[in-house]
C-alpha cells in the first residue's frame, strides 16, 4: 500500500466518522483516455443538484455526503462514482465505442462496427473541425484511404472530383453514389449538402458492402447522416470563419519590351517598330485578374429535445469571393431535423432542408481563351483602356485573338440563383422486438434560373439579355422490412428486405434575346430583346429495386453477409431494362479466439473478405434511342427556325455495365486500440462497358453507344491512427493513410484505341487523349517532342535549333501519325497525413495530401509558349532563352526558323501533376471557462490552406483541370483551368 | 396502427412497381426517329437542319486552305499560319487542321442528307410536292458535298445510307461523279424553281431551286470534262444545263447584279447574283456557331488594322488583276494603321506587303470609315454559286463543246463588262476562248470564294504552269506540282478520316 492509498483511506475514514449525510461541495476534473479535460460535461446526482464542467474540465457540486454523481457526455459513456469519502475527484470518461463507434450505417441499416463484412470507413466529423471547410469535398479530401479528392475548378462553388477506389467506367459518371439520411441525391450534389450539418460519413468502398445499392453503387457510395438532438441537453453553437485569399502561384511572363522583341524576332518584321518605347509601361494582367479575395462562413444551430421529441436546427451563411475578380457564390441554408417517437413501437423523422445559392459569373470557366489563359497570353504591351477616363476597354489586342480578360470579368454579367430542397420524411414501426418496418419517402429538387446580359463591351454591335429556368425533382420511396433475432446467445441473424422506386425528372425553359435596344433593365426586361428566341426540354428517368440482405454472426466470431438486388432501369429498353447484383462477404474476428486473446498487445483483429457484383446505369435518359438534334437555322434574318439533323442511331441491345469486386481486408487494434490499422486488398473488373465509340468522321462523325469492353482497377489500402502521445497536457494523434490504384483497360471489343473528342480547337487541333487497351483511363496520345535539333535533319526537313519530335510512323514527316502514348491523367497514388497536437487549451492541426503519378496536359501554358491559331506571340518569360548556336542547352526552338514546326499536341506541354500539399495547418485555442462564465466554451482558430505545395507542375495548380469532374477517360487537361486559391483563415466557435 | 402503415406501403409499393409502364421512356421533349419524317412540318425540319450543317463548312476558311495552292492566293509562313501555308506551298500533310473542317461537315451534311433520303416515302401525311422538294434537297446538298469533297481529296468514302460502317473503302472519282450526276439529275426534277415563306428572303431563295440543281450539274460537267475524268462529252451536257438555267433565270429569281461591289454589300446579303448560298446572322439570339460566320472579317484583314492576316492576294496576280471596279471590291486599296485614318497606306505600307482581299468585309461588325471592328464574327453571305459562274460555265462549255457562239461570248462579256472590261478578242479558238474564261474565272472569284480558282487550275492541268508567275518576295515553294503527273493536285485524306 502506497502513500496515497493510504492518505486515501485516511480521509474516506475521517470524512465518514465526521458527518456521514452531511450536504457538502465536491470538487473535481473530468478528462478523457488520453487525459484531456472535458468540457461542458453534465455532473448531476438523483437529487437535481446539477453543473458542467469548464473549459479545464473541472466542476464544481454541492452534493449530498453519500450521493452518487453522474457524469454523462456526448460520445461517451455515463459515469457513475459516490462521493463518499471523496472531496476532490478525478473522473475518466470512457468512449462510448457502442454509441458512437460501434454501429455503421451500411445503407438499409446499420451493423456493428466490429461485424462488418465489408469495406467501410468511417469520416466523423470530428476529423475536420479545425479545418475551415467550405464543403463536403474539402472535408473529405485526404481524409479516407481510397478516396480521391480533387478540386478541378478553385471557382467559388466549383466542381471537385471524387473517386473511390479508381474509376470504372469510359464515359459514364464516375463520381459515387451520395446517401444523405436515407435519400440518394439524384439532382442534387455533394456539394448542396451544407458540410456543417454532417455528423458523420460512410465510405462504402467495396461491392460487397455497395451491392445493396445495385445499380447505382458501382463506384462507390457515401452514406452521409446529418446531425440530430440529443434528449436532454439543448445547445446553441455558432461558427465563424474570415478566410483571405490569394493566388498560389502566377505565371513568370515577358514584360512588354521582351514580348516586342520577341515578337519582331518571330515574324522578322518589325510588328512593333520600336520596342523600347513600352520602357515601364508593362501591363501584368495576372495582377489584374487576380484578387485577395475573401470568404466568410456563419453556421448558428441548436439541438436539443427530450426523450420523445428531438430537434436539429441550424442557419448557415457562406459568401465566397473568387480569385478571379467579379466572381462570387452565396449560400443560406437551413435545416431542420426532427425526430419523434409516438410510442413504443412508432416513431417517425423528418428533416427538412433549404438552400438558396446566388453565383456570379461562376460558371465553367475551362475553356479555351477563357480570361485564366486570356490574362496569361494578352500581350504587355497592350493597354486595359483605350480611354481609361471614358473606360472604354481596349477590348482587342495584337495577340491573342481573345478579348480583353480584364474587360471580360468585369463586364460580364452571368448569374445564377437556385433553390435546393431535401424533403425526407420517415416512419417506422416496431412490430415486435425482432421485426421492424420502415419507410422512407425522399424529394431533392433543385430550382435553377440563370440570367445574363451582354453589354456593349462584351459585344459593341449585339447586345442581348437572356433567362432560362431548369428544375430538377427526384421523388424516391424505400420500404424496408428488418428482421433482427440472436438465437440461443449464438446465431446472430439480421434480415432486410427493400422495396423502392425513383423517379427523376427534369425540364428547363430558356428565352434568348439579342439586339437588345438598352441594358438600363439588365436582364429583367426580355422583352427589349429585337430578336429573341425559346427552347425547352424534358427528361425524365426511373428505377425500380428490389433487395434482400442476410447478415449472419455465429459466436459473435465468424460473419457472413449476404445480399441479392434485382434493379429495373428506363434507360434500357426491353428485357435489357432488368439485371440482377449479388454480394456475398465473410469476415473472422480472431481477436474474439483465445490464441490471439492471449497475445496481450493485440485488442482487436479482424479479418474480412468480399465478392460482389454491381451494374451501371449512367448514361442520360433516352441514350439508347438514337434522338435526333435539334438545331436552330437562321435562314440569314434575326429570329430561328427549327430543324432537326440526323442522331446516331437507336442502341436498343444496349444493357447494364457491371463491375464485379473482390476485396480482402484485416482491421488490427493494438495496445487498447492506441494504434489502429486497416489495410484492404481489391480488384474490380468491370465488363460490359456503356461505351461512346466514336463514329468516323466520314459517317457523320458523333458518337455510338455500345456495350464494349473491360476495365480493371486493383488496389491496395492501407490507413493507421495512432495516439502517438498521451500525457498529462501534451497530446499527438496522428492518422496517416495511403492508397495505390492501378487502373487499366483490359479490352475494347475489336478495338484497340477509342478516341476521346477533341478539345480546346484553335489551341489543340486533334485529339490528345485516347482510351487505350493495356493503358489506364486518361491516357495521353502525343507528339513524343526529344527537344531541340543541334543539327540540322535532312531527312524530315529540320535545321538545327528546330524542335525536335520522333517520326514515330516513319513516313519520313512528323505529324499527328506520329503520336503515341505518353502517360495518364489518372493518379496511381493517393496520400494523407494529419497531425493534431494538444496542449493545455491549445491544439494545432498540421494535414497533408497528396497525389503522385498522374500528368497533366498544360495547354494554358501551351497557350503562353508558341504561336497558335489564336495566339500570335509568346508571353512565358522562358521562351526568351531559346537555342542559338551559343546556347545550345535551350529547350525552346530558335523562333526566327522558316522550318520549325509547333505542335502543341505534343509531349513538350505534357507535365507531371504528382504533389504533396500542406492542406490545412491550424492552431486553436479555447479560451479558459473563467474567462466566459455562461458560456460552455470559445474555441478561437488561426489556420492556412494550400500555403506549400510540393510539385513540378508548371501551371498555376495541379488541382485544377478543364476537364469534366464526372468523366475519367477525358481528364487532366489544363485548358484556362480555374486555380484554387491559398487561404489565410481566422476561424471562432462558440457554445452555449 | 400496424394495419394502416401496411396497407400504406403496399399502395406505395403496388402503384409504382405494377404500373407497367414505370420504367418506359417517354422522350416528350425531344424528337424520336421512328415519328419523324412523318408530315410536311418533318421534312421541313429534316431540310433546315441540312441547310444549318452544310453552312457549317463555310463559316471559316479552315476548308478553303485546301484551295490556297492557287496563284491568287497566299498567306505567310509563320505563327498559326503554318497550315495554309502548307497548302499554299505544297507540303501539306495528313494532320493538316485545317482541311478537316470541309471533310467533317461536308460528311455531317451527307449523313443527315441520307436520312431524308432513305425516309422521304414514309412522309404519307406530307403532299407529294413537300416530298418531292425535301428529297431534291437532301439529294442536292449530298451531290454538292461529294462534289467539294472529290476535288479535294480525289477518292473519298461514298456514303449513300444512314448506316455505320467501319474502315470504309474510297470510292474512285468516276464512282463519286456518278453518284454526283444522279443526285442532281434527280434533285433538278424534284425541287421547286422558287420556295416560300422563311426560305425565300428579300426575293432570294434561301434552300437550293430547281435552278440550283441545274447550275450545280453544269458546273459538275465542266469538270467532269477536265481532269482527272477528262470525259469531253461532257462540255455539251454543261453548256445545255447551264443554258436552262440562264433561260429560265426569272423563274429562279437570280441575275447578274448591276454593280459588282453590290454582290458583296453588308446591304445586299440577299441578291439576286446568288444561285446558291450559305446565309448567316451573328446577331440572331443564342449564339450558335453556325449562324454567325468567321469568314469575315478580321481573317482578310491585316493585323495592323486589328486583323488576322489569314490570307491575302499574291503579287503577281493581283498586278496582273486587270483595274476596274471588280479589282476595286475585290482588293483593299487604303489600309489605316492602327485604325487611324490621319495614317493611311496602300498595301506596300503593311507588314505583310501584299494586298489584302476585301469581299467579306463589309459587314455589321466592321466599321467602314477606320477599318476597326467589334467583333471576329460576322454575318457575310458566302455564296457558293453566284450568276456569274453559270455565265461563265456556259461560255466554256459552249466554246469547247460546239466552239464560241455569240451566247458564249454574250455570257462571258456580260460579266466582263460589269468589271469594266471590254468584250474579248473575236473569233478566239475554242482552247483559246477556254484559257480567257478560266483566266476571268480567276478575277471574278479571286478572294476566298468558293468557285475557288484552285479547282480551275487542277481540272485544266495548269497548277504547276500557274506557280511559274509566283513573284520573288512570295513564301518559296516546297515543290512545284507536276501537271503531268498532278502531284499535290489532291489533298492528302486526314489522318482521322
Amino acid at each position: 500500500m502506497n502513500l496515497k492509498k493510504l492518505t486515501f483511506f485516511f480521509i474516506i475514514y475521517s470524512i465518514w466518522s465526521i458527518n456521514a449525510f452531511a450536504q457538502r461541495v465536491v470538487n473535481g476534473t473530468v478528462k478523457d483516455q488520453n487525459g484531456a479535460p472535458l468540457m461542458g460535461v453534465a455532473v448531476s446526482d438523483k437529487n437535481g443538484a446539477a453543473t458542467q464542467t469548464n473549459g479545464n474540465g473541472e466542476f464544481k457540486i454541492s452534493v449530498a455526503d453519500n450521493a452518487t454523481l453522474y457524469f454523462s457526455y456526448l460520445g461517451f459513456k455515463v459515469q457513475t462514482m459516490s462521493v463518499k469519502g471523496n472531496s476532490k475527484i478525478e473522473v475518466t470518461l470512457l468512449e462510448d465505442t457502442k454509441l458512437l463507434e460501434s454501429v455503421v450505417v451500411i445503407g438499409y441499416g446499420v451493423q456493428k462496427k466490429s461485424d462488418l463484412t465489408g469495406a467501410v470507413s468511417t469520416l466523423n466529423s470530428k476529423a475536420y473541425k479545425d479545418q475551415p471547410v467550405l464543403n463536403v469535398s474539402a472535408a473529405l479530401q485526404g481524409r479516407v484511404a481510397g478516396v480521391s479528392v480533387t478540386n478541378n475548378s478553385g471557382a467559388p462553388g466549383g466542381q471537385t472530383k471524387i473517386r473511390i477506389r479508381g474509376a470504372n467506367s469510359v464515359n459514364n459518371n464516375n463520381s459515387p453514389l451520395y446517401v444523405v439520411d436515407g435519400v440518394a441525391l439524384t439532382s442534387l450534389d455533394l456539394q448542396d449538402i451544407n458540410v456543417n450539418d454532417i455528423e458523420s460519413m460512410e465510405l462504402l468502398k467495396d461491392a460487397s458492402a455497395t451491392a445493396v445499392y445495385g445499380s447505382r453503387g458501382a463506384n462507390g457510395v457515401i452514406i452521409v447522416t446529418t446531425k440530430k438532438g440529443v434528449a436532454g441537453k439543448n445547445k446553441i453553437s455558432y461558427n465563424a470563419f474570415v478566410s483571405s485569399n490569394k493566388a498560389m502561384e502566377k505565371y513568370d511572363l515577358m514584360d512588354a519590351v521582351t514580348y516586342a522583341e520577341q515578337a519582331n524576332l518571330r515574324t522578322g518584321l518589325s510588328v512593333f517598330p520600336n520596342p523600347a518605347q513600352f520602357a515601364g509601361k508593362s501591363t501584368d494582367w495576372q495582377n489584374l485578374l487576380f484578387d485577395n479575395a475573401t470568404t466568410q462562413s456563419h453556421q448558428l444551430s441548436l439541438s436539443g429535445g427530450a426523450e420523445k421529441a428531438k430537434y436539429f436546427v441550424s442557419a448557415n451563411y457562406i459568401d465566397q469571393n473568387g480569385l478571379l475578380i467579379n466572381t462570387n457564390q452565396e449560400k443560406y441554408g437551413l435545416r431542420s431535423n426532427l425526430d419523434f417517437k409516438i410510442n413504443e413501437k412508432l416513431s417517425f423523422g423528418l428533416n427538412v432542408v433549404a438552400q438558396r445559392t446566388n453565383s456570379k459569373n461562376n460558371g465553367d470557366l475551362g475553356y479555351k481563351g477563357n480570361p485564366v489563359m486570356a490574362g496569361i497570353t494578352w500581350a504587355p504591351t497592350e493597354k486595359v483602356y483605350d480611354d481609361e477616363a471614358t473606360g472604354a476597354y481596349n477590348r482587342n489586342a495584337i495577340s491573342p485573338i481573345w478579348l480583353n480578360p480584364y474587360m471580360t470579368l468585369k463586364e460580364s454579367e452571368g448569374r445564377n440563383f437556385s433553390n435546393a430542397g431535401i424533403f425526407n420524411g420517415r416512419i417506422k414501426y416496431d412490430f415486435t422486438d425482432w421485426l421492424s418496418l420502415s419507410v422512407n419517402a425522399g424529394l431533392d429538387a433543385l430550382i435553377s434560373k440563370s440570367a445574363s446580359l451582354r453589354n456593349k463591351w462584351m459585344n459593341p454591335t449585339n447586345m442581348g439579355s437572356s433567362q432560362g429556368l431548369s428544375e430538377a425533382y427526384t421523388f424516391q420511396n424505400s420500404n424496408v422490412l428488418t428482421f433482427h433475432k440472436n438465437f440461443n446467445q449464438k446465431h446472430d441473424l439480421t434480415a432486410t428486405a427493400l422495396a423502392e422506386n425513383t423517379s427523376s425528372t427534369f425540364t428547363n425553359f430558356a428565352a434568348n434575346g439579342s439586339n437588345l435596344s438598352s441594358t438600363s433593365n439588365g436582364y429583367y426586361n426580355l422583352g427589349l430583346n429585337g430578336s429573341q428566341s425559346i427552347s425547352s426540354g424534358y427528361s425524365k428517368n426511373t428505377l425500380l429495386s428490389f433487395m434482400g440482405r442476410v447478415a449472419y454472426s455465429f459466436n459473435n466470431k465468424y460473419l457472413a453477409t449476404a445480399s441479392l438486388r434485382r434493379d429495373g432501369s428506363s434507360k434500357f429498353q426491353g428485357s435489357n431494362k432488368w439485371g440482377n447484383f449479388p454480394s456475398f462477404s465473410l469476415g473472422w474476428k480472431l481477436s474474439e479466439e483465445q490464441f490471439i486473446k492471449d497475445i496481450k498487445f493485440i485488442s482487436e483483429l479482424k479479418l474480412r473478405g468480399g465478392w460482389g457484383e454491381i451494374g451501371n446505369q449512367g448514361i442520360n435518359a433516352y441514350s439508347t434511342l438514337g434522338l435526333l438534334n435539334p438545331v436552330l437555322y437562321s435562314f440569314g434574318t434575326l429570329s430561328h427556325t427549327q430543324g432537326y439533323t440526323a442522331g446516331s442511331p437507336a442502341t436498343p441491345d444496349v444493357k447494364w455495365e457491371t463491375t464485379k469486386q473482390i476485396d480482402l481486408g484485416i482491421d488490427l487494434g493494438l495496445f487498447g486500440n492506441r494504434i489502429t490499422i486497416v489495410a484492404d486488398y481489391y480488384n474490380k473488373n468491370t465488363d460490359n462497358l456503356l461505351l461512346f465509340t466514336k463514329i468516323d468522321n466520314y459517317d457523320g462523325g458523333g458518337s455510338l453507344l455500345k456495350n464494349i469492353g473491360k476495365v480493371n482497377n486493383k488496389g491496395f489500402e492501407f490507413a493507421i491512427d495512432a495516439k502517438a502521445i498521451t500525457a498529462d497536457n501534451f497530446s499527438w494523434n496522428t492518422g496517416f493513410n495511403i492508397a495505390f490504384n492501378k487502373n487499366k483497360v483490359v479490352s475494347l471489343g475489336k478495338d484497340n484505341m477509342v478516341f476521346r473528342a477533341k478539345t480546346g480547337s484553335g489551341l489543340i487541333n486533334t485529339e490528345i487523349q485516347t482510351v487505350k487497351v493495356g493503358e489506364p483511363l486518361g491516357a495521353f496520345y502525343l507528339i513524343p517532342w526529344q527537344g531541340i535539333y543541334s543539327q540540322d535533319d535532312a531527312t524530315l526537313g529540320y535545321k538545327a535549333g528546330d524542335n525536335r519530335y520522333t517520326d514515330v510512323s516513319g513516313n519520313n514527316s512528323i505529324g499527328y501519325e506520329d503520336r503515341v502514348i505518353s502517360g495518364s491523367a489518372t493518379p496511381k497514388v493517393q496520400l494523407g497525413f494529419n497531425n493534431n497536437f494538444t496542449y493545455k487549451a491549445f491544439e494545432l492541426n498540421v494535414f497533408f495530401q497528396g497525389s503522385f503519378g498522374n500528368k497533366i496536359f498544360n495547354a494554358t501554358y501551351a497557350s503562353t509558349a508558341v504561336p497558335t491559331s489564336d495566339v500570335a506571340y509568346p508571353t512565358l518569360q522562358e521562351t526568351v532563352n531559346y537555342w542559338t548556336p551559343q546556347n545550345r542547352g535551350a529547350v525552346w526552338a530558335n523562333p526566327a526558323s522558316k522550318t520549325n514546326r509547333n505542335y502543341v499536341e505534343s509531349t513538350q506541354f505534357l507535365q507531371d501533376g504528382s504533389y504533396v500539399r500542406l492542406k490545412n495547418v491550424s492552431l486553436s485555442y479555447s479560451v479558459p471557462q473563467t474567462l466566459i462564465k455562461k458560456l460552455s466554451s470559445i474555441k478561437i482558430t488561426a489556420s492556412a490552406q494550400n500555403y506549400l505545395t510540393f510539385t513540378k507542375y508548371k501551371g498555376f495548380d495541379p488541382e485544377a483541370t478543364s476537364t469534366p469532374a464526372a468523366s475519367d477517360a477525358d481528364a487532366g487537361i489544363d485548358l484556362g483551368a480555374y486555380p484554387s486559391p491559398k487561404t489565410l483563415t481566422l476561424g471562432l466557435g462558440v457554445n452555449f | 396502427m400496424k394495419k394502416y402503415i401496411l396497407i400504406l406501403i403496399v399502395a406505395l409499393t403496388a402503384a409504382t412497381s405494377c404500373k407497367k409502364s414505370f420504367l418506359e421512356e417517354d422522350p416528350k421533349g425531344s424528337i424520336l426517329p421512328k415519328t419523324f419524317y412523318k408530315n410536311g412540318n418533318d421534312l421541313n425540319q429534316a431540310m433546315t437542319g441540312i441547310a444549318f450543317t452544310f453552312n457549317g463548312a463555310w463559316n471559316q476558311t479552315g476548308g478553303m486552305s485546301i484551295t490556297f495552292g492557287a496563284d491568287d492566293i497566299t498567306t505567310f509562313r509563320g505563327g498559326n499560319k503554318i497550315s495554309f501555308s502548307d497548302f499554299d506551298t505544297f507540303q501539306a500533310n495528313s494532320s493538316n487542321d485545317r482541311m478537316a473542317v470541309w471533310w467533317n461537315n461536308f460528311y455531317k451534311t451527307i449523313k443527315s442528307s441520307n436520312a431524308l433520303i432513305i425516309n422521304y416515302p414514309n412522309a404519307t401525311d406530307a403532299t407529294a410536292a413537300e416530298r418531292d422538294n425535301a428529297a431534291g434537297l437532301a439529294l442536292f446538298y449530298r451531290a454538292t458535298c461529294y462534289f467539294f469533297l472529290t476535288r479535294s481529296w480525289g477518292s473519298v468514302p461514298l456514303i449513300t445510307e444512314p448506316v455505320i460502317v467501319a474502315d470504309r473503302p474510297n470510292s474512285t472519282p468516276d464512282k463519286v461523279y456518278e453518284l454526283i450526276v444522279a443526285d442532281l439529275k434527280k434533285a433538278e426534277t424534284m425541287l421547286p424553281d422558287s420556295w416560300t415563306g422563311v426560305k425565300i428572303q428579300n426575293g432570294v431563295n434561301i434552300f437550293p431551286t430547281a435552278g440550283s440543281a441545274k447550275a450545280m450539274l453544269a458546273s459538275v460537267y465542266l469538270t467532269m470534262a477536265g481532269w482527272p475524268l477528262k470525259q469531253a462529252d461532257k462540255y455539251a451536257l454543261a453548256a445545255t444545263k447551264a443554258k436552262e438555267v440562264i433561260d429560265n433565270k426569272a423563274k429562279y429569281k437570280i441575275d447578274l447584279m448591276g454593280s459588282f461591289a453590290d454582290i458583296f454589300a453588308k446591304e445586299g446579303k440577299f441578291n439576286k447574283e446568288a444561285v446558291f448560298g450559305c446565309y448567316y446572322n451573328n446577331n440572331a439570339p443564342g449564339g450558335v456557331w453556325e449562324n454567325g460566320s468567321q469568314m469575315g472579317p478580321p481573317n482578310f484583314m491585316p493585323g495592323e488594322e486589328g486583323g488576322w492576316d489569314e490570307a491575302f492576294g499574291e503579287i503577281s496576280f493581283y498586278n496582273n488583276f486587270p483595274a476596274g471596279p471588280r479589282k476595286d471590291a475585290t482588293y483593299r486599296k487604303t489600309y489605316y494603321l492602327g485604325n487611324d485614318v490621319s495614317k493611311p497606306v496602300d498595301y506596300t505600307g503593311l507588314l505583310r506587303k501584299h494586298p489584302y482581299f476585301t469581299k467579306y468585309n463589309d459587314d455589321i461588325s466592321y466599321n467602314q470609315t477606320n477599318h476597326s471592328m467589334s467583333d471576329w464574327w460576322g454575318s457575310h453571305t458566302v455564296f457558293i454559286l453566284r450568276y456569274a459562274d453559270v455565265l461563265l460555265t456556259y461560255a466554256e462549255a459552249k466554246a469547247m463543246s460546239t466552239g464560241a457562239d455569240i451566247t458564249a461570248y454574250d455570257a462571258v462579256n456580260a460579266v466582263r463588262g460589269r468589271a469594266g472590261l471590254g468584250p474579248l478578242t473575236p473569233a478566239l479558238s475554242p482552247t483559246a476562248f477556254r484559257d480567257a474564261v478560266i483566266e476571268e474565272r480567276g478575277w471574278e472569284f479571286a478572294g476566298c470564294e468558293p468557285a475557288a480558282r484552285w479547282f480551275d487550275l487542277i481540272r485544266t492541268e495548269t497548277v504547276g504552269k500557274a506557280t511559274l508567275n509566283r513573284h520573288a518576295s512570295e513564301e518559296p515553294l516546297k515543290a512545284v506540282p507536276n501537271d503531268a503527273t498532278h502531284t499535290s493536285y489532291w489533298a492528302p485524306l486526314p489522318i482521322v478520316r
